[in-house]
């Protein structure tokens, strides 16, 4: 054993680049945003992020585009696309 | 502070990568639950989907910003109890947490979490039960609906199949541990569930414990992106009802006066798509009887907590 572990708490963070899974991508408009925050409420990965103005923006970087914001959005704001590969 | 607010602001406490199914709704609880209990938290993850998706860690690398710990799947109170007294001994205090699936729960753990419930350890035990065993192909577990499909009870051309018996009513049975706290609750139904997560962490004089209902995309066959709809459905039909229980003083907590038939609910769902219209039936007078029992419990609990105070 190189070392001896009591419990795994780890040397660092397991992280999958699950932003590589999406095959839809979501998209927000601005203009008609009520800015509720149901999709930050509902987001399984906590990929909404809200600025210190209140506004909301999609952190793509692990987004997977299951889509739930896109159902539950009240204001019909977030819409589905095809991902295209950067 | 807005319930938005608190999560918009609180720390993600789980690996922002986790490879948790598309449209998983456990994931969301776990992130949900874990902002509101914060860092001063010790989790137990026992083996299940969110053990598998990486929430322990894999190869070294931990899956979570807290401490966790991967117990068996029939020892996760009993650990955690040992943990608490260990704490305990130190002078430290923390929240010391279960996050396990209902085979873990309901079925393998139910012995030492009713010892832990009985013996009155402090711990907050929280299961997300999505039906079955879904982390290994979904096996049926005893908290599988009547009339599912699962990979052990399979489904004939004809349409016959499926599990022959309902769920067990284990939150219930959890309550009727006479418990300072017990409560169900739903994703789908997010204030509510933080209510009851931070209920929960007041309880100081025992065991805690929240039953979440987490219908899931992969096992049950539905789109991803119906996750969150579909779990509102299954309380809306009063399917699984939302309620909380201190001793024996239960409330029902979201009410639905006019339901949507459990035809809606289970309309949705691929693993009861061979249910014809007397299996549908069957569901709706069992999902019936069940509420009755409910409110037949919240009427005549008002008396007492359960310890004879």
């Amino acid at each position: 054993m190189e070392k001896d572990y009591i419990a795994p708490v780890g040397e660092g963070l397991y992280i999958a680049r699950t932003g590589d899974w999406r095959t839809r991508r979501p998209q927000l408009d601005q203009a008609s945003c009520r800015r509720c925050g149901i999709c930050l409420m509902y987001c399984p990965v906590n990929s909404i992020v809200r600025s210190e103005a209140g506004e909301y923006s999609i952190d793509y970087e692990f987004c997977k585009g299951c889509g739930i914001c896109s159902v539950e959005c009240p204001a019909k704001s977030i819409s589905m696309h095809a991902a295209v590969r950067a | 502070m807005t319930l938005i607010d608190k999560l918009a602001n609180r720390e993600d406490l789980i690996s922002p990568g986790i490879s948790a199914c598309v449209g998983c709704n456990v994931e969301l609880t776990l992130r949900t639950v874990l902002k509101i209990l914060g860092p001063n938290t010790v989790l137990a993850v026992p083996p299940g989907c969110m053990g598998g998706v990486g929430v322990v860690g894999w190869d070294k690398k931990a899956g979570a910003k807290i401490p966790v710990f991967f117990p068996l799947l029939d020892n996760v109170a009993s650990m955690l109890a040992g943990i608490r007294l260990g704490f305990n001994a130190r002078g430290r205090d923390a929240h010391v947490v279960a996050f396990a699936g209902d085979g873990a729960t309901v079925d393998a753990g139910f012995q030492a979490l009713s010892g832990a419930a009985e013996r009155g350890d402090r711990i907050l035990y929280i299961c997300y039960d999505n039906e079955g065993y879904m982390n290994t192909g979904y096996q049926r577990s005893s908290s599988t609906s009547k009339g599912s499909w699962t990979s052990t009870t399979p489904v004939s051309r004809e349409g016959k199949g499926g599990k022959a018996q309902h769920r067990k009513d284990f939150p219930l049975i959890m309550a009727l541990h006479d418990l300072p706290y017990v409560a169900t609750a739903s994703p789908a139904f997010i204030p509510d569930l933080v209510r009851k997560v931070e209920r929960a962490m007041e309880v100081r004089d025992g065991l805690a414990y929240i039953h979440i209902y987490n219908p899931c995309p992969t096992g049950w066959s539905f789109k991803a992106e119906d996750s969150i709809a579909i779990s509102r459905l299954s309380v809306k039909s009063r399917f699984f009802p939302l309620w909380e229980s201190r001793g024996r003083k239960l409330t029902i907590t979201v009410r639905e006066q006019r339901p949507v038939p459990v035809a809606d609910y289970v309309a949705k769902i691929g693993k009861f798509r061979h249910l014809g219209p007397e299996g549908i039936a069957e569901l709706q007078a069992l999902t019936d009887e069940r509420y009755r029992y409910l409110e037949a419990m919240e009427k005549s609990g008002a008396g007492g907590d359960g310890t004879g105070a």
